[in-house]
């Protein structure tokens, strides 16, 4: 009887065993978590970009050089003056951009070059030619820019570039051509009313441009993320990858321009105003487009261009002089 | 009797051994072992390297072929884009067919890629890498399409992050892709290739056997020949002439093929660096001035093409290639002088003195050879296999034939022993 009951045991755990759930050895499907594109080149901002902010001794930074009178007429410019080095080179070289809507853009039908920023820089191209097409763009991003002019690779950049007292040791600028203000471009649904409700949010802004600093040194610590150009930013909020961009009020108009579920918060936080920047050594150059800005300011041509990019023009910047 | 056998086993097969009928049986036995031995293992030997060939003629070059697809077809997209935002506008009709040719093939490459992923689960990663990303670009493609037809430069952004990505994710996925079937090819050739030793090895140690044989018995019953072991030497010989012969023949396909694989994977190189430096040709126009990048790219490609050219020995492909050369040169001078408008038009537009052309001229030269080039593995390959047809089925009915032979000759003998 216990030999039959050890047997009977004996069977049933093999059968147990036997039957035990065998799982399949197939892989997981994976794919589980998204890997999102970015844009090639993005990063977070981990300090401060090295802004030697302290080391820059403070200046009258809007001030630049006094016109010698009138510019002179196109193509008779002083001999040995960088303006003849230019004519006989045949084309004005210009720093400009293609990412920023309204400003200097790339305008898809045409592949032209167009905005508020190459109209003016055209007119410098007319100042020297007589012709407003004898002008070779060099796209820049905002990095790009100071070096552009170091290495004389270009002759001008006329790129949304704020005029401060750290660029004033490495470029010249002419006097304020366009007067703008950081502010911040949220999506319409955000609940943000400026920089301060951004703490611990991210915040895009370019390489090498004053904004960068400006968020990075912000007081509510948001968290700063830079990209190559300005698109990028837009492309990166409307993946939900950034929650704000921060920047001048003038690029965040061209971005609103383009998406309308976004939103311009919060008052100007900055002053960013715009020079032509030139190389440190060419003098000369500056004196002959500040000379240029006056004309332009006082014959309605710069209201003229505002009107076309950027709606009914306010009166044009004043300009101040260092002499 | 019968209880002495059963006490002493061993003594009575040694007795018998020891008497010429037992040493005629043993022989016998012994031979048709060997010979039915020699069958199988020489059999075996052969599916082998059937099975290697099959491999190869079914799954690896197939595959090897979907992995290049996927690769071209991506690399080829990626440039269409460029050169459809470089046109401006809405890109035109053909450049638009083209991308969606490629995006159709990539994504059929890709799903014959995948059917045969568990035969090689290391590529599970590149794989499913592509087929996870080639969806997000197309995405990304159609969102920059859509920014443009809207005139916002928003859409330059989207195509940016579009040939990132593909740049930095789809194309190193395709190119690990490529390169492992590519190994399989290599491996399956391998295989066909290793020269038949082992089958000359095992019918010499037959046919030694049998004339042995033979010569024992002719001094054992002084009969010059006998029939049966005449019978199954021949069977061992034509069997051993048919798997050489058959050998030979697929083993020297197979090297050709090994010679015709090697083109088609320098040809194969040779289309993707095509299309690379034509992206980066591209490119380096809509940076505009800030297209460095690109342009070092358009050379570090160049060399790789001269290089893949130079070893394909493709004369018409190298003169296309100079042409196109010069053409990027004249490209670089105007765009370089200022002149945008002209360096554009001479890297899109039809004129024959245009990189456009050349780069159509040297594509297509390339999608001809390689068709060639693959056309000419796959014949081989067919030539290689077809030799080994019915060489299994022979050796085993040859074994079979010399057995019953030898154990009919040698039962002849035995029975004079009655």
């Amino acid at each position: 009887m216990r030999s039959v009951r050890a047997v009977l045991t004996g069977v049933v755990a093999a059968v147990a065993v036997a039957c035990a759930p065998v799982p399949s050895g197939a892989p997981d499907i994976g794919g589980g978590s998204a890997v999102v594109p970015r844009p090639d080149d993005a990063s977070e901002l981990t300090a401060p970009p090295s802004s030697a902010a302290a080391a820059v001794p403070s200046c009258d930074a809007t001030a630049s050089l006094r016109p010698q009178g009138a510019p002179p007429a196109a193509g008779q410019m002083p001999a040995g003056s960088t303006m003849e080095r230019i004519v006989r080179s045949g084309r004005l070289r210009v720093g400009v951009d293609q990412n920023t809507y309204l400003m200097g853009f790339r305008n898809p039908f045409s592949g032209q070059l167009e905005g508020f920023d190459v109209d003016m820089a055209r007119e410098v191209a007319r100042a020297l030619f007589g012709d407003p097409e004898k002008i070779q763009f060099k796209v820049l991003t905002s990095e790009q820019r100071i070096p552009a002019l170091e290495n004389g690779e270009v002759d001008v950049v006329v790129r949304t570039m704020t005029i401060n007292c750290e660029r004033w040791q490495k470029v010249n600028f002419s006097t304020v051509y366009y007067q703008a203000g950081q502010r911040v471009l949220v999506p319409s649904s955000s609940e943000a009313t400026g920089i301060e409700s951004l703490g611990g949010k991210k915040v895009c802004a370019t390489k090498g441009s004053s904004s960068l600093a400006n968020v990075a040194n912000a007081p509510s610590r948001p968290i700063a993320v830079e990209v190559p150009n300005w698109t990028d930013c837009l492309v990166m909020l409307q993946q939900g990858q950034v929650d704000a961009i921060s920047t001048d009020d003038t690029i965040l108009a061209g971005f609103a321009a383009q998406d309308p579920y976004t939103k311009v918060v919060g008052p100007k936080f900055t002053a960013e105003p715009y020079g032509m920047a030139m190389p440190k050594a060419s003098e000369d150059f500056v004196r002959f487009v500040n000379a240029l800005l006056e004309r332009l300011r006082a014959d309605g041509t710069w209201a003229s261009i505002h009107r076309r990019w950027l709606g009914e023009p306010p009166p044009p910047p004043v300009a101040k002089y260092r002499d | 009797m019968l209880v002495e056998a059963q006490r002493n086993p061993v003594r009575r097969v040694t007795g018998l051994a020891r008497s010429t009928p037992g040493r005629l049986t043993l022989l016998a036995l012994l031979l048709v072992a060997l010979t039915l031995l020699v069958g199988a293992l020489t059999a075996t030997s052969v599916q082998r390297r059937s099975d290697a060939l099959t491999a190869l003629a079914d799954r690896s070059e197939p595959l090897a072929f979907a992995a290049q697809e996927v690769y071209r077809a991506m690399a080829d997209a990626d440039a269409t884009a460029a050169s459809a935002f470089l046109s401006g506008g809405v890109e035109s009709a053909a450049l638009r067919q083209r991308y969606e040719a490629d995006v159709a093939k990539a994504a059929a490459a890709l799903s014959t890629a995948t059917s045969e992923i568990t035969r090689s689960p290391e590529l599970g990663e590149a794989l499913s890498t592509l087929s996870q990303q080639l969806p997000v670009y197309t995405g990304l493609v159609e969102t920059a399409r859509a920014h443009n037809r809207q005139g916002n430069p928003v859409g330059a952004a989207y195509l940016r992050e579009a040939s990132t990505l593909m740049r930095d994710r789809l194309l190193p996925a395709a190119h690990s892709l490529y390169r492992a079937e590519n190994a399989n090819v290599v491996r399956d050739l391998g295989g066909a290739t290793a020269l038949p030793w082992l089958e000359l090895l095992l019918g010499a140690v037959l046919l030694g056997a049998l004339v042995a044989a033979q010569r024992f018995l002719t001094r054992k019953t002084n009969r010059l020949l006998n029939v049966g072991l005449v019978a199954a030497t021949a069977a061992a010989v034509l069997s051993l002439l048919w798997v050489l012969g058959a050998s030979v023949v697929a083993v020297s396909g197979a090297s050709s093929s090994r010679d015709d694989a090697e083109v088609v994977d320098v040809l194969a190189q040779a289309r993707i660096q095509t299309l690379a430096a034509r992206r980066d040709e591209t490119l380096t126009l809509v940076a505009r001035g800030s297209g460095g990048e690109y342009e070092k790219g358009f050379v570090a490609a160049s060399d790789e093409l001269r290089g893949l050219l130079d070893r394909a020995g493709s004369g018409a492909a190298v003169t296309h290639f100079e042409a196109w050369q010069q053409a990027h040169q004249r490209v670089r001078e105007a765009d370089d002088r200022g002149d945008y408008t002209a360096a554009v038009g001479l890297a899109l537009g039809s004129r024959p003195d245009g990189s456009a052309v050349a780069f159509e001229a040297l594509d297509g030269d390339l999608r001809e050879s390689l068709g060639a080039a693959r056309a000419r593995l796959t014949d081989t390959i067919a030539g290689a296999r077809g030799a080994l047809t019915g060489a299994v089925p022979a050796v085993v009915l040859l074994a079979l034939v010399a057995a019953v032979a030898v154990a009919a000759g040698l039962w002849q003998r035995l029975k004079e022993y009655r």
